[in-house]
């Protein structure tokens, strides 16, 4: 069982015990539940970005950009020390406030909130899924309301749905909202030349790129998709004493030497869609692990998700947008032309263009974020693969979990290194955005 | 009749990258099926929510003993439903639903086999709950058999199922794939249950004629669909798994080694075996190339699979590293072909069969969406695809008439009013099940086979039947398994294209080699091991 799975379980077992005393919710100090349904939200919506077939990396990303507003504004708007983030994030209009002199319940509120926004975000999960958010949804109720004033449920529950209303409605023109055929357009011109992209997979799918007006997208935190632009890759050449036919020799010979370790690495964060929660999943569950183990306040607690989730959101937006502008071709496609037809990636290549990294790109800007929120030199456990029998590993910072992220791209056979130490550069210029925006008054 | 020898592999082997068909037609014939359902009076709804979502199969049998296949549909919450054949030969479909003891609920899937060795067919049914095995007892009657056979049928979400004669026994080896865990509500992902090996009991070095406790198949990753099978024509079948990477963590396609007397065991990428993670549902399993190996179409979300060997040995060991040549063959099915719905296809039960009698085995996959997931096509149409001479395949359902978008899971392509062309039933979650009469009327010719021998195995599974016409040999494996919850025991159905006879030869399940026999086509043969063919007509 993993990590994920494990605490899940925790709180089911804890919170939701037949037979739970009437007033449970009562008792328990209001900060306290709302963390608990906050995490459990966050929990589930990683298995379901898991389970749902449109969740691709950057449509999963989106998802919990929007979760981690959600449950900011629904905290902030009871905390007089937190600054809304309406009128800093593009977009975003000044949220509905909550009736003066009226009592509220903060867990119900958020609860409520999350509630709304992952039914909706998800509304195209399978049933196993929308049974599982039924039998969550029923049981946070019941954890976050039971025993309080029925009118300070109504009241904060239906607060707790404006919010959701309100950001769901800012979501609908963010250029991302509607995923058809799992993300894969259903026309698109390959361009031609040695250099661009072709299809790396036998997956009728996947003969078109992923996502290909991702890049267009409304960002979050940074201006546009451009902003954190990038040079040019090294020229494509077939001269053997070009750099490079030299990046990718260096793909090729390195897959061929790989260690345990290097092969570990590569494994641990290969973070597949439909396999795993995705890159940007990965980073919200350290994130949740953190918060699971460290126990901070909840103002705290809603900070980190939101700004990781928006980071994460924006980097791949601002990846997407520099893929698609130069559009270059996968190592696997090179080194079968020019040095081994026969080689093999151990990681399976991703059905979109190479140039940057995109695991480089977001890691980086999420190192940004949580290096900025809890320090440069935050060690730390990650548990999140060990559901699939990958084993936890350890970082002395977010800065080298982003490192190694970024590599293991080159270890898996799927990026050239400058993909990679570049993608590192934008998540930089990126996380800066996000790092810039005021959570605290 | 000779024994399997070391050298005699190469003769077998020798026939691959020989022309795959008997005689396949200059021209595609595009077959034509007729709806009967109605008239037929199969009225079998596959019912049931969330437990239900995977499986709804059709068992086809003969247990009237006229020859002509019976069927058993999974009802899902409701009870299965036995219709007996009362079809003319070559005439419309008629079925009458009579009570048979088969009527249980919360069945999944069922498949048809001789557990007993007794000649009368015998039947496993995969169950939400406790599995049943009902023994056969003539004139279409059955009764339960768990006690009787020390079966336990436990208490599981089971959807696949694979039986084989391990080399030596007296009774049979059953596999059973079971799904979630239905008691872990709020985290069914991850929470696949152990698959089950039920062996014969063994005492003394004898099976006995009742089965062991079951052993579990650990990793189990949430199997669709199990299939004993011979991949490497070593003699002795492994049972390859297809599993559904929705509930599994860590997991992948998987295939263990059953030998004798040994505790089973996956082969690992140190053997060759490569990392495949699908929404794997179905198993169809057919020779297609021509290498004398079987060939692996795996039903999934999207795309298909058409999975081949990489290098197929000249001679030594084979080793289980596949392929996938579904895109160059045209079998990706990944979307449908008609109705204008784009989004992409679900896949459940497949199967190969010649369907217009050309020589080339065409494949049959039924769609259907899970329940109403808006990613995934909410009218998906049956695929009904012809292999063309070339090995590639091309998409005929809506032609044929058979592109129903009912939401399919299990179905069986056989000949059910044995005109020499096999007919096609399909189960359908909550809509009525659906029947369509082959009726194409320039199809080629045929045979049809039934294979017989003495002791516990009288159906002969695991054994090879290969037809040939001139050069071209089309060799099927003798299975029980694979599909979607759905299997068959009876006739196997060989097209011929144009050629009005034969060569037949079967490899017996334990090695030995028949001679080729010339057969006339168009008619019906009865195998018994040790003598000629017997030609049988209803």
């Amino acid at each position: 069982m993993g990590a994920l799975h494990r605490l899940t379980l925790l709180v089911f077992l804890v919170l939701f015990a037949v037979g739970a005393p009437a007033g449970a919710a009562a008792a328990e100090p209001e900060a306290r539940r709302a963390e608990q349904a906050l995490t459990a939200w966050y929990r589930l919506s990683l298995a379901l970005v898991r389970h749902t077939p449109t969740y691709s990396p950057p449509v999963a990303s989106r998802t919990l950009a929007y979760m981690g507003v959600a449950s900011f504004e629904s905290v902030a708007s009871g905390d007089e020390n937190m600054q809304s983030l309406a009128g800093q994030l593009n977009g975003l209009r000044p949220l509905p406030e909550r009736n003066a002199g009226g009592t509220y319940d903060g867990a119900v509120v958020i609860n409520a909130a999350l509630s709304s926004v992952v039914r909706d975000l998800f509304q195209n999960t399978g049933p196993t899924g929308q049974r599982v958010i039924a039998l969550q949804d029923a049981k946070l109720h019941k954890l976050v309301a039971e025993g309080l004033p029925r009118d300070v449920v109504a009241r904060s529950e239906d607060y707790g749905r404006q919010i959701a209303t309100h950001v769901l409605s800012w979501s609908r023109d963010d250029g991302g909202a509607v995923v058809e055929n799992m993300g894969f357009p259903y026309e698109y011109e390959l361009a031609a030349g040695p250099a661009r992209w072709v299809p790396t997979s036998l997956i009728s799918q996947q003969q078109l790129p992923l996502l290909p007006k991702w890049g267009a997208n409304r960002t979050f935190a940074m201006p546009t998709g451009k902003s954190c632009g990038l040079a040019a890759p090294p020229e494509y050449s077939e001269d053997k004493a070009s750099p490079f036919y030299a990046e990718a020799l260096e793909v090729y010979q390195t897959g061929k030497t790989l260690s345990p370790e290097q092969r570990a690495v590569a494994r641990f964060w290969s973070d597949d869609p439909m396999l795993s929660p995705t890159p940007p999943g990965h980073w919200i569950s350290i994130a949740l692990q953190i918060i699971d183990q460290d126990k901070p306040d909840l103002a705290k607690s809603v900070d980190v998700l939101a700004r990781l989730g928006i980071v994460l959101a924006d980097a791949f937006i601002g990846c997407w947008e520099t893929k698609f502008h130069y559009d270059l071709l996968r190592p696997v496609t090179y080194i079968h032309r020019m040095i081994d037809p026969k080689w093999e990636t151990l990681l399976i290549t991703p059905p979109f263009p190479e140039y940057p990294s995109g695991h480089s790109t977001q890691s980086a800007a999420a190192a940004a974020v949580l290096t900025d929120i809890f320090g440069e030199d935050f060690a730390f456990e990650d548990r999140t693969r060990e559901g699939d029998g990958l084993k936890p590993r350890r970082f002395a910072s977010f800065w080298a979990a982003a490192d190694e992220a970024a590599i293991s791209r080159l270890l898996g056979g799927i990026h050239f290194r400058s993909a990679i130490e570049r993608g590192l550069q934008q998540g930089r210029c990126i996380g800066e955005y996000t790092n810039a925006l005021r959570t605290r008054r | 009749m000779h024994w399997l020898l070391p050298g005699i592999t190469a003769f077998v082997w020798g026939f691959a990258g020989l022309a795959q068909a008997c005689l396949a037609e200059p021209s595609l014939v595009v077959p034509r099926f007729i709806d009967e359902t109605r008239s037929a009076g199969i009225d079998s709804v596959y019912s049931g929510e969330w437990e239900y979502m995977v499986g709804g199969g059709v068992a086809a049998f003969d247990c009237s003993g006229d020859g002509f296949p019976d069927l058993l549909l999974s009802g899902g919450s409701s009870p299965a439903r036995f219709y007996r054949n009362a079809s003319a030969r070559g005439g419309a479909l008629r079925f009458t639903m009579q009570p048979s003891g088969l009527e249980l609920d919360k069945v999944i899937g069922t498949y048809p086999v001789d557990i007993d060795g007794d000649g009368i067919t015998d039947l496993a049914l995969l169950r939400v709950g406790e599995n049943v095995v009902m023994r056969g007892l003539g004139d279409c009657r059955f009764e339960r058999a768990n006690e009787a056979w020390g079966f336990d049928g436990g208490d599981a979400w089971s959807a696949a199922f694979a039986a084989t004669w391990e080399r030596g026994a007296g009774w049979p080896t059953l596999a059973i794939g079971n799904y979630v865990d239905r008691a872990r509500e709020m985290e069914p992902w991850g929470s696949c249950t152990d698959n089950w090996l039920h062996r014969p009991f063994v005492t003394d070095g004898r099976s006995m004629r009742k089965f062991a406790n079951p052993i579990p198949l650990k990793p189990s990753f949430c199997a669709l669909s199990m299939l004993f099978t011979d991949w490497n024509r070593s003699g002795t079948p492994a049972l390859r798994v297809s599993n559904d990477r929705e509930y599994y963590e860590g997991g992948q396609e998987q295939l263990w080694r059953i030998e004798p007397g040994k505790p089973p065991s996956l082969y690992t990428d140190a053997d060759g075996w490569k990392l495949l993670r699908i929404w794997g549902m179905g198993i169809a399993s057919q020779d297609i190339d021509g290498d004398g190996y079987p060939d692996y179409f795996l039903t999934s979300m999207a795309d298909n699979k058409l999975q081949t060997l990489t290098s197929p040995p000249q001679d030594g060991p084979a080793r289980p590293d596949y392929k996938d040549v579904a895109f160059a063959k045209g079998v990706t099915a990944h979307r449908p072909y008609s109705g204008g719905d784009l989004r992409p296809s679900t896949a459940w039960h497949a199967q190969f069969e010649d369907v217009n009698n050309d020589g080339l085995a065409d494949l049959f996959i039924a769609k259907g969406n899970v329940a109403a997931m808006p990613d995934f096509a909410a009218k998906d149409p049956n695929n009904l695809l012809l292999q063309l001479p070339d090995g590639k395949f091309q998409e005929a359902g809506d032609a044929a008439g058979i592109a129903s978008v009912a939401v399919a899971r299990g179905a069986a392509v056989v000949d059910l009013n044995l005109d020499g062309l096999v007919d096609l039933v399909v189960v359908n979650r909550w809509q009525t099940a659906e029947l369509w009469r082959n009726t194409t009327s320039d199809a080629g010719h045929w045979i049809e086979v039934r294979l017989s021998q003495e002791g516990s195995n009288r159906d002969a599974i695991g054994a090879w039947v290969e037809v040939r016409c001139g050069d071209a040999v089309t060799r099927r494996e003798i299975t029980v398994g694979g599909g979607h919850a759905s299997g068959e025991l009876g006739w196997r159905h060989f097209g011929l294209g144009e050629g009005a006879q034969a060569e037949m030869r079967v490899t017996w399940p334990d090695g030995a080699i028949g001679e080729w026999e010339p057969l006339n086509g168009n008619a019906f043969y009865i195998v018994e091991r040790g003598k000629p063919a017997r030609q049988w007509s209803p």
